[in-house]
């Protein structure tokens, strides 16, 4: 979980939402991308992970109908209301007679506000380029090298800058949120390996387009992955 | 044995009332269609027949996602599902063993739908 400034403040905000509507059992914020920013307490991070993973799949089913915006659920114990907030989703799971307008003032007041104003006032707003997630393909030749290869529309998203000042200067001067390219990609594994590594483009034609990563085989072992296995990626800073 | 055969026959009934009930709802302003899922048949009325497979999927994706989320929050069996996109919504419960799915337009109320199923 992100432990910057921005994700500091917005986890106290959700510990001070808890503590005045006790309804409240569980919450967290999540980017669109699919990164977690913050969450209470109560709610570990495998949790989380099983509640985005289901989500994303619906997310992209759900394209049949547009984008979605938001989905609720009403169990036999508990509801559950997820938002989309701005490029966020706040995800809130309640007791089953939570008052409803205090759930739209989470959702549609207090959330947003707070979101406003961190990004008014905190100057290091959100250092986080979303981790791509990428499949591993393992690169097996004799001179594969130390570099890893991924695709040239990934390697452009990761370069789109998280700096809010080069956005807004962006916004104001319609130039691309671009930052210079990147030379090193931080690899992690979801068995919580690391690398930094050299990165290239994929230099095969028919492997092109496949949300892949190409890993030396000597660096898939020493991160324990196989081909197939899946790995979050961003720039190395 | 008796009691089995009613029991069978009062659930048929349900279901046959269901199905009534969603001829009508079909033809209410703002309604797209509806896919309703038994264990042993399917029966899917939409307005657009080419969204079938691309509506049935996404049915199924929900409940899928409903019941990993509930399981993982503990919150029990899942009563209803709502899905909303910028001008279409989708909801979906299970009734008598079935899984019914309701597309609709944004502005249609659907508590009442649900209140009229139930």
């Amino acid at each position: 979980m992100n432990r910057d400034p921005y994700a500091i403040a917005l986890n106290s905000a959700l510990t001070e939402i808890k503590r005045a509507y006790p309804d409240i059992k569980n919450s967290f914020i999540f980017t669109k991308s699919g990164t977690i920013i913050t969450g209470d307490q109560e709610t570990d991070e495998t949790t989380m992970n099983n509640i985005l993973e289901s989500f994303e799949n619906l997310k992209e089913k759900a394209k049949a109908i547009g984008n979605l915006k938001g989905f609720r659920i009403t169990g036999k114990n508990g509801k559950l209301t997820l938002s989309n907030i701005k490029d966020m989703y706040l995800l809130l799971a309640t007791s089953k007679n939570a008052d409803k307008s205090h759930i739209y003032s989470i959702t549609h007041v207090i959330i947003p506000t707070i979101l406003k104003t961190l990004e008014t006032f905190a100057p290091t707003h959100l250092q986080v380029t979303p981790p791509k997630k990428l499949v591993v393909d393992t690169l097996n030749r004799f001179f594969a090298g130390d570099s890893v290869q991924i695709d040239t529309e990934v390697l452009r998203d990761l370069t789109k800058n998280s700096d809010p000042r080069a956005r807004v200067k962006a916004a104001l001067t319609g130039e691309q949120n671009t930052q210079e390219s990147i030379n090193q990609v931080h690899i992690e594994t979801f068995g919580g390996n690391v690398a930094v590594c050299k990165v290239k483009e994929i230099s095969d034609q028919k492997l092109k387009g496949k949300n892949m990563i190409r890993i030396p085989e000597k660096l898939c072992k020493s991160l324990e992955i196989n081909k197939g296995d899946l790995v979050k990626v961003k720039p190395a800073l | 044995m008796l009691a089995k055969n009613s029991q069978t026959d009062d659930t048929e009934n349900d279901i046959e009332k269901m199905q009534e009930k969603l001829q009508e709802i079909k033809d209410q302003e703002g309604i797209i269609g509806y896919i309703l899922r038994g264990p042993k048949s399917a029966s899917i009325d939409l307005k657009d027949p080419t969204k079938i497979i691309d509506y049935a999927v996404l049915s199924s994706t929900a409940f899928d996602a409903g019941q990993n989320m509930t399981e993982a929050l503990q919150m029990g069996e899942v009563d209803t599902i709502l899905v909303e996109s910028e001008e279409t919504k989708l909801l979906s419960m299970n009734i008598n063993n079935h899984r019914l799915s309701i597309f609709m337009e944004k502005s249609v109320d659907h508590n009442k739908l649900y209140k009229n199923l139930k």
